[in-house]
């Protein structure tokens, strides 16, 4: 400690003295419960913006990023198919 | 009140000064623009095998004096350069220094196409064929497998499926076997909060920045405290280089592939199946009693992502007679990097290989 700048020994103290409070919150069950409401209403939320966003484009016949994973979810299948061809015959 | 300076002392402590703020601002220019990006990973290495994302690196060593060689398995979710970060803070140098063939496998960064993985994926695909690859290589019958966090249980369910696998010895590094004790990274799917459906992504993984926030709430303040360490060495052009390697690696997490996700939360984490024996892969039971080759246990006191109480149960649950455990005073990162690693973790390590290993 006695090496370290005056800046850091305070630092060093606020640090102390703040981030056990702030571990034990993000470890509560209140925290969690918040998180878990937030991440689903954010998935909820990007759900109907997709929605919404899809019929529009759709309407201009653009293609949606609904789309383009459906494209690369057939794309992955085939791939998956390709290694299961080639860990047979191997 | 402190002693007074001699005036050549005062001219040697504003010379440094000066020379430090100099450096400080050019050290904080380069990582303000980015343009000094650590080189990681620099280790001389061939690609011995492949099969999909997943790769054997043996790395060059001409003077290998023990045998067998030790195969290093990484996590699914990080980057396996962490264990070779750069020259003067790598474990994978250290144990060549040592005198070890290593080999490193690496699962490559999964996405859509590997949604599908399984834990059987690994343990019973990646890690026998490996095995099997780095004997091949080597010329030799067994190898050491030394699993790192999650590479670990996926060395030890390997282990535990394939007893005749040639393996002689079974290191594990900060491996989590009791997922009670690993609450404060559980705890939103533990308890049903959330399910992994809900986390899983369209393209069937869990996307790396998931897992880049569960590592960052387990202790929300450290990236100010580091930012003022990093204020405080700016000056120090070997600590901003380890600074920006280390920064680099854990900003550079990997998607983990849905399927294997799925069997973790349902029966590592909310069965805590390894503890109670009721594991089951491939519709089969998973035994860890299987396991009867020497096993080292590793774990870090200061670990704050796998704690003692996760890692600690297993000398318990294999079957070797001779399961031993290690406990080092460092962090979970630290184990493998910085310089407790190099001072502390890696020669403990490497004399216990040695000592299960024979002339080469």
């Amino acid at each position: 400690m006695a090496g370290k700048p005056l800046w850091r020994q305070a630092f060093d103290t606020v640090d102390r003295r703040v981030s056990g409070p702030v571990e034990a919150g993000a470890r509560s069950d209140a925290f969690s419960d918040a998180v878990a409401l937030s991440w689903r209403l954010g998935r909820r939320a990007r759900r109907e913006v997709e929605r919404r966003t899809r019929h529009a484009l759709h309407l201009a016949n653009l293609p949606t990023a609904t789309d383009v994973r459906r494209l690369s979810e057939q794309v992955s299948a085939l791939q998956r198919e390709i290694r299961e061809l080639q860990d047979r015959s191997s | 009140m402190s002693p007074s300076l001699a005036p050549g002392d005062v001219a040697q402590r504003v010379e440094r000064d000066v020379q430090r703020a100099l450096r400080r601002g050019r050290n904080g220019l380069r990582y303000a623009a980015g343009t000094s990006r650590p080189k990681v990973g620099q280790t001389p290495k061939d690609v011995v095998w492949r099969r999909h994302k997943a790769e054997l690196w043996r790395y060059r060593n001409d003077d290998v004096r023990h045998k067998p060689p030790v195969l290093i398995v990484h996590s699914l979710v990080s980057r396996s350069y962490v264990l070779d970060l750069y020259p003067g803070n790598s474990a994978v140098a250290f144990l060549l220094r040592s005198g070890f063939d290593v080999f490193l496998l690496d699962w490559g960064v999964a996405d859509e196409a590997d949604a599908n993985n399984t834990l059987e994926t690994y343990a019973d695909d990646g890690i026998p064929a490996a095995v099997a690859a780095a004997c091949e290589a080597a010329g030799t019958d067994e190898v050491t497998l030394l699993g790192y966090c999650f590479g670990g249980v996926l060395s030890l369910l390997s282990c535990a499926r394939h007893p005749d696998m040639a393996v002689r010895n079974l290191v594990l590094m900060a491996t989590p076997v009791d997922f009670t004790g690993m609450q404060a990274i559980t705890g939103l799917v533990r308890d049903g909060r959330l399910d992994p459906e809900d986390i899983v992504e369209p393209t069937g993984n869990v996307p790396p920045e998931v897992v880049e926030n569960a590592f960052r709430l387990l202790k929300p303040t450290s990236e100010i405290s580091q930012y003022a360490t990093l204020w405080e060495n700016l000056w120090n052009d070997e600590y901003i280089e380890g600074y920006q390697a280390m920064g680099q690696w854990t900003r550079d997490h990997v998607p983990f592939p849905g399927a294997a996700f799925r069997q973790t939360v349902e029966q590592l984490v909310r069965r805590n199946a390894l503890m109670d024996g009721s594991l089951e892969l491939g519709g089969e039971p998973v035994d860890l009693q299987a396991i009867r080759c020497p096993v080292l246990n590793v774990v870090a006191e200061r670990d704050h992502i796998v704690p003692l109480p996760a890692a600690e149960p297993v000398p318990r649950l294999v079957g070797s007679s001779e399961a031993e455990e290690l406990r080092l005073a460092a962090g979970h990162v630290g184990l493998v990097a910085g310089r407790a690693a190099a001072k502390v973790t890696l020669p403990g390590i490497a004399d216990w290989i040695a000592d299960h290993s024979e002339p080469a």
